[in-house]
This record gives C-alpha cells, structure tokens and sequence, in this order.
C-alpha cells in the first residue's frame, strides 16, 4: 500500500470567510478515494489544493504532501507545487468537455504534454479507449461528439503519466448504462495502480467504486468511511382512474422541415388527472423531443395532441389558460434566466402572468415554494449566475409551479440535485400530483423513474418499445434496453456487480 | 456535407451579383448626368438629346444594365465620360498610391497592435494596461484630420522636418512622403485593432480549457503562444479585415490633406462631374475588394478555430 497523497488540517480561507476547515483524506495508489458532499461543501476547493491551485484572495494553510512533495504547508503553497501539475496530479474538470482547446488538434496538445511529462500518448490514447490512428487524432475537439471528448480529456490526463487523477463529478449528465461504463473503466485505471481522487454527489458511483470515503458539510469532515443513507423513494401511489387529461397519438417528430431527420416515431400516450407517466431511455433516445412536442416547442411535428379532448396548438398559438395548464421545465436551466434579475422575481413573474396575482402576492408564493425546495429566500434574491445549478434548477421547477398547473413535464430536473434535493423535489410532486396535476417524468434512472412513475414508457431510438406499470417493467423487462437499464440502476448495490463490455458511447460526430 | 471553404466562397458570389446591382442602381440615382453637366453652357437642348443619344444614356435602366455588366465580366469598365481614356486605367493609375499607403500602414500597425494587445490582456485591469487602454480609447476619439492638421503643422511648416503634400514623384522611392499620412492612419487603426486583440486574449485566458492545460502542467509561455494566442487573434483578424476596408475606401482625408492621388480622390472627382462609368467603375473595384478581404479574413478565422464546419 503505497500513499501518493496525505492531506492533514488544509484550510482555506478568504478574509474571514472560512470554505475548508481542517480537512484530512488520505489517497492510495491503485484505491478509490471519495470526497462527498453536496455543492459548496469544498469538495473541489480541497482537491485543487493538491495542486497548490486557489481562488483569488484565499489562503490555503495546513499540510499537503503529494507522492512526497510538499505542495502546501503552515505558509501556504509552497514552490514544489508547480512541479506536480500534470506530471504528479492531473485534474479532470466537472465538464472537461470544454477543458479541450477549440483551435487545437487533439494529437497537438496530447505530444505537448508527452513531451513535457515523458509520456506516451499511444499509451494514454488506448488506455481511454479512442481509437488511435491518425486521422483520429488530427481530428479537432469539435468533430468529436460530448461522450468522445470527455475521453479525449482523460487520454490528455494519462499522457502526462500522473500518480494521481483527480475527477470531479464525472458522472455528470450521464445517462445510467453510460455511467455504469464509467464504473468499470474507473475501476481498470486504479487497477493500473493509479491513485484516484473522486469528488461526487453521486453516492450510487461512490458506493460502487471507493475503498475510502470522506464525507465533507460546509468545509468540514462531517464522517469518513460511512455513507449517508439514501433516502427512502416514496413507493409509487395508486393511479387515479377517470379520463386521460392529455393524450398524444400517433406523435412522429423531425428534426429539419417536411419530415426529413426523423426522431420520434409514432408514439402514443395517456396521462390522466393525479398520475404520472415516466418516460426513460438514454441520451438520444427522443425524450426532450417527446417533451418539447407536448409542451408546444417542437413544431415539426404529425400527430394529435389532446388536452381534455381538445386539440393542443404549438406554444405561440396556445391562449393564455393553455400556457398556464401546461409547464415544461427542462434539464438546462441557466439559460432559461434572465442573467441581470434576481431569480426570485423571474419565479414570481409566471404567477403575476399566467394568474393575475399581484407583484406582492406572487412574491410571497414564490419565496415560499422556492424555500420548500431548499433554496433559501436570501440565494433566491440574488442573480442567476451566483446560484448553483442545483439551486437554478429548483428554481426552473418553482417557476413552473407558480402556475398552477393541470400538467407537468419535468425533463430531467434533479441531474444536478443531491438526494436531499432530490427528496425535496419528489416531496412537492407528490403533493402535486395528490391535488390532481398529471406529471410527465422524463430521466434516464430506471430507479427514480419507477419510485415516481404509476406507469413507464421505454424509449429507445425515437420508438415507444415498451410500456406498463414500474412493477412489471423492473421486474420483467421484455426489451434489451430496458433490460440494460434495470442492470445500470443497481450500480450502487454491491450484492451484483453489473457486467457490460461493448463500448456503446455515441459515434463520432462527422 | 461540402466544406467550409466552398460554402463561403459560394456565399461571396452571391454577395458579389448582389453587389454589382447595388453599385449600378446606386450611382444611376446620382441627379443629373454626364451629357448636362458638360454642354448646358455651349450646346442647344437638341444638342444635348443627340450627346446622350451616343452615349448611352437615353437607354432604359435594365439594357444599360445588362450592357454595362457584360462588358464587366469580360474586363472592360467602360469608358470615362470626361476624359475619354478607359475607366481600367484610372483605376489602375490611382490605386498604387492607396495600396502602398494601405500596406505600409498596415505593416506596422499589425504587429504593434497585437504586441500590444497581449501586452494588454495578460496584465487584465493592471496599471500597465489601464494606461494604454485609456492612451488608445482617447487616440480613437480624435478626428483624423485633426491628427493630420497638427502633424503637418509641427512636423512640416514648423520644424520643417517632413514634406506637407505630395509634390509628383514615387511614393516608394521617397518613404518621407509617407511618414505623415501613415502616421495619421496609424492612431485610429492600431487603437481599435489592439483593444480587439486584448479582449480576445482576455477571453481566451479565462477560457476552461487554458485553465486545464496549466493545470496539466504547460508553462506559462508555451501557454500563451499556443493556446491562447489562436484564440485572441480570432477578434483580431475580423478586425483587421474592417481595417483593411477602411483604409482601402476611407482615406480620402488623408489623401485630401497630403494632396496624394489615391483612389478615394478619384472617386470623388468622378462623383463630382457626374462620371458614372468611373464612378461604377471604382466602387465595383473598392466592393469587390472588401468581399475578398472579409472572405480571406473567415478563412483564415475558420483555419485558427474550426468551430464552424457548416455556415448557419
């Protein structure tokens, strides 16, 4: 057991404000080790550390020994720690996505870093599994499509050879089965006998890789090698009889106009007063197509739609009652906010619009809504930009609410939520859906889908391959991808190791 | 899916048909014609009617049209109306004096603005580039025949240091003709040109991904010349390209001042005694000029950050 980095009583503080309070975690070559926490609990705070790396005006203090190096002491970042970037600790940023260079081939940069760190990019390249020949990598980033480019980040990480690799909420925007594949090639990357560092919300991910867990709140070790509960999914109420109060038949949509680029096919759907249909399949599969149709965005669409028996039209020929019955909160949400306004009044905005409520009266609902929710009235007074995805995210749902809703569709909303948020949120949809809104729920985790959901409808490359109750769908999948997504919702469950070997990330965009 | 390149060489055709049109109707609106301004004092009406006759002019708008960019496309810009000669060769004899100025100015504005823009934009809100920022915003705000005024009264009339205006002769073979005007040229271009640089270098340096190649370990210099730089000149090129355009049509002042015979004098003097085939002529060389240098200018962008493989 060889440890590549000892962190002991690092703090950081800006001025007064104190972010990390004598945190301590240990990182072993060729283990797992865990920083949980929710969002600004300095978790990335912390792991920057090891590479002597701060934000403006905040002082780093305490003791960080990296594979021998001392990158931090009593006097803050010592002159050794610039020696480790890269060639001892590579960091691989929440979105590294965007961490690529636009202007630069990806060959470029991954001999650059060979050449400064003696590595080997073939080596790098194989072992983050890209294809390695050279057209691949004269390729630029933007030819690659979003799953590629996050293993073109890691190959760039590998080939500086470093002894430990920092992650940070890798399993961001993932899709289940995807994450799953992450799981293993995470666990052939400690296996090489490379230490690893993994920050993450995600207890599922941590649960099924980390030998070493710490659990931080508000700068502070709070627990070490004991994870928090996972809250209990309330089970799936029974569904309301009566009428269906929004149907689409026979829904085909495209992408590009007269039916060209097709990517829903001739789906059909019920949802009644008081139900919820979940709606699963992965990234790609029409889901947000599916969503956006029925909330009038996606024009390019054949079929009916119907709410309470009468034709729904596209958003902008919707009277004013039909924008307030139908909602639509989607998965990115930062750009839904006007970035000047503070978020509170956006929220309230929707209940002045769609209800006729006073400025004042509209305030007041939305603070309260907004505060069940967990974002507190003071975060929700500020601008968009200085609230966390998470918080957005709440907010996005909040707003949606305000208007009083016969149905909801909810694309994906607590991706960035912790299960606390999480809870939170299936706490007022629940409350929701008892005073008789009808919940489309669109994700990609089986598990939550079937905890929310009375019936399940399976998506996959744009067709509805399979419907029912949550019970017989996770009990008795008849499709191959349902099959797959029931495997990919157990990765937390130590008792049965999921097994998947054929890389199905999405193809190289041309 | 056809490459960038070919689409946006097929929009600069287009661009150009459209062009060509504009440029005809534009200076069809000029009031009064070549046939009036010339022979009101000594000719009668009927003389004046049969003038217009051979020359054209009493043809209708679409002949003279179609007429005019047939003879275009085989390379003949028709004949001047005043002088007689071809239309090719005034642009020809007023052009050198607008490119040497153009390229020279721009040969040393280039590479002082990006020098400084750099300079500018790795020190962001410190005291070095608040200076130049506030020296470059309050140049951009002056006139540039104030510029040109005070230099040629210091320089010429009271050291007597520099010629004040053109006296015949090659502008290349006597570079002290060009101090002055280029000097006027120089304050504007390299103020806007820089300031664009500095936000493209401020931009790139905040960028993700700058931030994981230092924290990957690239040292500071190899970070600047090779991942931010082709970044910041993306903002740069565009506006070197406004600045090529400008120079190329906009330096009548100067050329005013220091009495050179440029393209913009010319141009002038045929709006000015109603010569439309020289007017058409110029503005048709001057266009097409512009669409080269904006196209050459996307190329070039499209080449340093091929984010764009299809134009939207």
């Amino acid at each position: 057991m060889t440890l590549v980095v000892r962190v002991t009583g690092l703090s950081a503080t800006a001025g007064d404000a104190v972010l990390v309070d004598g945190v301590s975690f240990e990182v072993v070559a060729g283990e797992v080790t865990a920083l949980v926490g929710v969002s600004g609990s300095g978790k990335t705070t912390s792991a920057l550390a090891l590479l002597g790396e701060h934000g403006d005006g905040v002082r780093l203090a305490g003791r960080v020994e990296v594979a021998g190096q001392l990158v931090v002491d009593g006097n803050g970042v010592t002159a050794a720690a610039s020696t480790v970037r890269g060639r001892v600790v590579a960091y691989m940023p929440q979105h590294p996505g965007s961490a690529l260079n636009p202007a630069r081939r990806i060959g470029t940069t991954l001999q650059e870093l060979a050449k400064l760190h003696d590595g080997d990019p073939r080596e790098a390249v194989r072992a983050a599994q890209l294809p390695g020949d050279r057209a691949t990598l004269k390729r630029f980033p933007h030819q690659f499509s979003g799953g590629q480019r996050q293993r073109v980040a890691l190959a760039q990480t590998l080939t500086c050879r470093p002894k430990v690799l920092v992650l940070d909420e890798p399993s961001t925007g993932l899709d289940s089965i995807t994450r799953l594949q992450l799981v293993h090639e995470l666990r052939e990357l400690a296996a090489t006998g490379l230490g690893i560092l993994l920050l993450s919300h995600d207890l599922d991910l941590v649960r099924a890789l980390a030998s070493r867990v710490v659990v931080l709140d508000a700068g502070q070790v709070i627990a070490t090698d004991v994870l928090p509960p996972a809250p209990d999914l309330e089970t799936a109420g029974t569904s309301a009889a009566g009428q269906p109060l929004l149907t689409a038949m026979n829904l085909s949509a495209s992408l590009r106009p007269r039916g060209r680029d097709v990517v829903l096919h001739e789906a059909d759907l019920a949802v009644r007063a008081g139900a919820c249909l979940g709606v699963v399949g992965r990234s790609g599969s029409g889901k947000t197509t599916l969503a956006r149709c029925l909330a009038g965005l996606h024009e390019r669409y054949t079929g009916t739609i119907l709410l309470d028996d009468e034709p729904l039209p596209v958003l902008r020929k919707r009277t004013r009652d039909q924008h307030r019955r139908v909602q639509y909160v989607w998965q990115e949400v930062r750009g839904s906010f006007d970035e000047r306004r503070p978020v509170d009044q956006q929220v309230a905005r929707t209940a002045q619009r769609l209800r006729g409520l006073t400025p004042d009266q509209a305030h007041a609902e939305a603070v309260a809504i907004l505060a069940r929710l967990g974002v507190a009235a003071i975060t929700a007074a500020r601008p968009p930009s200085r609230l966390s995805g998470g918080e957005l995210q709440r907010a996005a749902l909040a707003r949606a609410v305000l208007a009083n809703p016969d149905v909801l569709i909810c694309d994906e909303i607590t991706t960035a939520l912790d299960d606390h948020g999480t809870a939170l949120v299936l706490d007022l949809l629940t409350e929701l859906k008892d005073r008789g809104t009808a919940l489309i729920w669109i994700g990609h985790d089986l598990r939550l889908v079937a905890a929310v959901a009375d019936r399940v409808l399976v998506l996959d490359a744009g067709r509805v391959v399979e419907q029912g109750p949550p019970a017989t769908i996770t009990t008795e999948p008849h499709h191959e991808l349902t099959r797959r997504l029931v495997t990919a919702a157990r990765i937390g469950d130590p008792h049965s190791p999921p097994v998947l070997t054929t890389d199905s990330r999405s193809e190289p965009r041309r | 899916m056809r490459s960038y390149a070919a689409q946006r060489a097929g929009l600069a055709i287009v661009q150009l048909a459209v062009l060509s049109v504009l440029v005809f109707v534009l200076t069809s609106l000029l009031p009064g014609d070549a046939a009036d301004l010339r022979f009101t004092e000594t000719l009668t009406p009927s003389q004046v009617a049969a003038l217009r006759a051979e020359l054209g002019l009493d043809q209708p708008p679409v002949e003279r049209f179609v007429h005019w960019l047939g003879n275009v496309v085989t390379g003949d810009l028709g004949t001047s109306l005043i002088s007689g000669g071809p239309v090719a060769d005034i642009v020809r004899n007023s052009i050198g004096a607008t490119l040497v100025l153009t390229l020279a100015t721009l040969a040393i504005v280039v590479p002082l603005a990006v020098a400084l823009g750099i300079v500018m934009g790795t020190r962001e809100n410190g005291r070095v580039d608040r200076t130049i920022t506030s020296i470059t915003l309050a140049l951009s705000a002056i006139p540039d025949f104030v510029i040109a005024v005070v230099l040629v009264a210091v320089f010429s009339l009271k050291l007597g240091w520099l010629p004040a205006t053109w006296i015949g002769g090659n502008l290349l073979s006597s570079p002290a003709l060009l101090i002055l005007p280029i000097a006027v040229l120089f304050g504007r271009t390299v103020c806007l040109l820089s300031r664009q640089v500095r936000a493209g270098t401020v931009a790139a340096l905040n960028a993700e991904y700058v931030t994981q190649a230092r924290r990957l370990g690239v040292p500071r210099r190899q970070l600047l010349l090779r991942h931010v730089l082709p970044n910041a000149a993306v903002p740069g090129v565009q506006e070197l390209a406004r600045t090529g355009d400008t120079l190329l049509g906009g330096v009548l002042v100067v050329e005013a001042i220091f009495a050179i015979p440029g393209f913009a004098t010319a141009l002038v003097d045929g709006v000015e005694t109603r010569d439309i085939p020289t007017v058409q002529g110029l503005t048709l060389v001057l266009a097409i000029a512009a669409l080269l240098i904006n196209l050459a200018a996307d190329l070039v962008c499209n080449r340093l950050v091929p984010r764009t493989e299809a134009l939207r």
